[in-house]
């Protein structure tokens, strides 16, 4: 036997005996809430033990998500959208007070849905280029002049009010000198040397200072998840907290 | 200090554990002290109870895999909303969200006695991303026919006179992914011009930074610490002002690592030159 297969039947042993002290004890019952947590606090020491090494326990807690999470986003889809706003409204099912018009809408983008499915045959494939024409046409008209003016002109004007001399106009300055240094890094069409190379350094440390910002955000946030599942298993489970 | 550079990661993580979980287990505090956007946030509800028969749209755009983060913001805010008679109406544009809300609404409207119909209401998921906010936009219930118990929001008091984005005093996204960014703002915002803010993960807070700025944005809740810096100003502290001390300590160990690294990498380079 391997160091791992030990490794691996040890820690399933602990898990269990620690069940059933926490059962023996009162710490948990014998209801549906409790083998939940014990299900939850077992998949989730199976998911942290491949910081160890990649092992069948990880696996199987990986498997059993993505097999839960398709299964629950179907049931989602299905119950509060397919069946819930297309089959109820477009046949009338119980008290809808939709119009006849409005079914009759509902059956063109029902229609266009399923025209997507047929990419599956080969005869009639062509038919779903018909849905992609309009999902890309749709999707380019309401973007493109949104993304203007929420992405562009909005900030642009925010970028270009007057300077104050207090510290909101630091601020402000602070964001123009930086804008146009990155914009002037990505300006590719001029060598970088003299004043431009000198305007691009200063954009470069822009650059690094957000990418810094970004990264200290992101470890936060990961450990807020860690945390979180840590208080799981110290509280709910263990009951130590 | 080869050996330094070259340290078991799993020994960084042994560290990362003890550093989260010993904090959890011994009770002490740091200060918590509101950032402006988070003090902006809370400004707008106080704004929105003050003004007639409020009415705020909460849209839930998480899901089980950001819960340590989100859940915490969604309970402050509720807390506030409902502390302040505000009525809430509750949608998800995320499929696994509306687990989620559920639960955060039956515990604090459990909490503050508050009646479901009268006072709040929840309509449930829509797919589509930013469609339905064009939807919600032009035709409220046309967006959202039926809550998720079936009945007509017509029929239900709190969403009966809403007919638009604009009737609601205030719209706040708790966002996990982009929806702040390429869907309420973009579709919602610009197009309808309505009172906006939002509630996002830490790793999406410095992308929101700008939209704060250009007042888009009207306040924003940054992960954990922003929702431990809302519970500090509602002045109920929960999960989120506990798990600060946990990322308190977390983030000194993982700041001592990074210096020993770069102390060690420095000091090998230094001695291959010589």
């Amino acid at each position: 036997m391997t160091r791992d297969s030990m490794l691996f039947l040890g820690f399933i042993g602990i898990f269990v005996i620690l069940n059933a002290i926490l059962l023996v004890g009162g710490y948990l019952d014998m209801s549906w809430t409790s083998l939940g947590v014990i299900t939850a606090a077992g998949l989730t020491v199976s998911l942290y033990s491949f910081l160890y090494r990649d092992n069948p326990l990880f696996k199987l807690a990986e498997h059993i998500f993505v097999g839960v999470a398709a299964a629950y986003i179907f049931g989602i889809y299905w119950y509060q959208s397919l069946y819930g706003e297309v089959v109820v409204r477009i046949f009338g099912i119980g008290d809808d007070p939709a119009t006849m018009t409005q079914r009759l809408l509902l059956l063109v983008p029902s229609v266009l849905g399923l025209l997507i499915l047929t990419r599956m045959s080969v005869k009639i494939g062509w038919l779903s280029r018909i849905s992609f024409a309009f999902v890309v046409g749709v999707g380019a008209g309401f973007t493109i002049p949104r993304y203007i003016s929420a992405f562009l002109l909005s900030q642009i004007e925010a970028t270009i009010r007057p300077i104050t001399m207090d510290v909101d106009g630091l601020n402000l300055l602070l964001i123009l000198i930086g804008v146009v240094s990155v914009l002037v890094y990505f300006f590719f069409s001029v060598e970088h040397r003299g004043v431009v190379g000198g305007i691009s350094k200063v954009g470069i440390w822009f650059l690094m200072i957000s990418f810094g910002a970004s990264f200290g955000y992101t470890i936060m946030a990961r450990l807020s998840l860690l945390i979180g599942r840590i208080r799981f298993l110290l509280d709910d489970w263990l009951h130590v907290m | 200090m080869e050996r330094l550079l070259n340290i078991d990661r799993r020994i960084i993580f042994a560290f990362v554990f003890v550093g989260v979980a010993v904090p959890l287990l011994i009770d002490f505090s740091f200060p918590i002290k509101p950032t402006e956007p988070v003090q902006r946030v809370y400004d707008e509800f106080e704004r929105v109870a003050s003004e007639d028969d409020p009415v705020v749209l909460l849209a839930f755009s998480y899901g089980a895999s950001t819960v340590p983060e989100m859940q915490p913001m969604s309970l402050a805010i509720l807390r506030h909303a409902f502390s302040r008679d505000i009525k809430v109406v509750a949608i998800c544009l995320w499929p696994e969200a509306p687990g989620l809300a559920q639960a955060a609404l039956d515990q604090v409207a459990g909490e503050y006695g508050k009646e479901y119909g009268t006072d709040y209401a929840f309509l449930g998921y829509k797919p589509g991303l930013w469609a339905p906010i064009i939807n919600m936009g032009q035709d409220f219930h046309d967006a959202w026919p039926r809550d998720t118990q079936g009945t007509l929001v017509g029929d239900i008091p709190v969403t009966a006179n809403i007919r638009n984005l604009n009737d609601f005093n205030l719209v706040f996204d708790f966002a996990a992914g982009d929806s702040i960014e390429f869907w309420w703002i973009p579709f919602g915002v610009e197009k309808y011009k309505f009172a906006f803010s939002g509630g996002c993960t830490a790793v999406m807070a410095p992308d929101l930074y700008p939209f704060l700025q250009s007042n888009q944005l009207r306040g924003m809740i940054g992960g954990l610490a922003g929702a431990a810096e809302y519970e500090k100003l509602v002045e109920i502290p929960g999960s989120a002002t506990a798990g600060m001390r946990a990322q308190s300590i977390a983030h000194l160990i993982i700041v001592a690592f990074i210096l020993i690294g770069n102390a060690a990498y420095f000091a090998s380079r230094r001695r291959g030159a010589a």
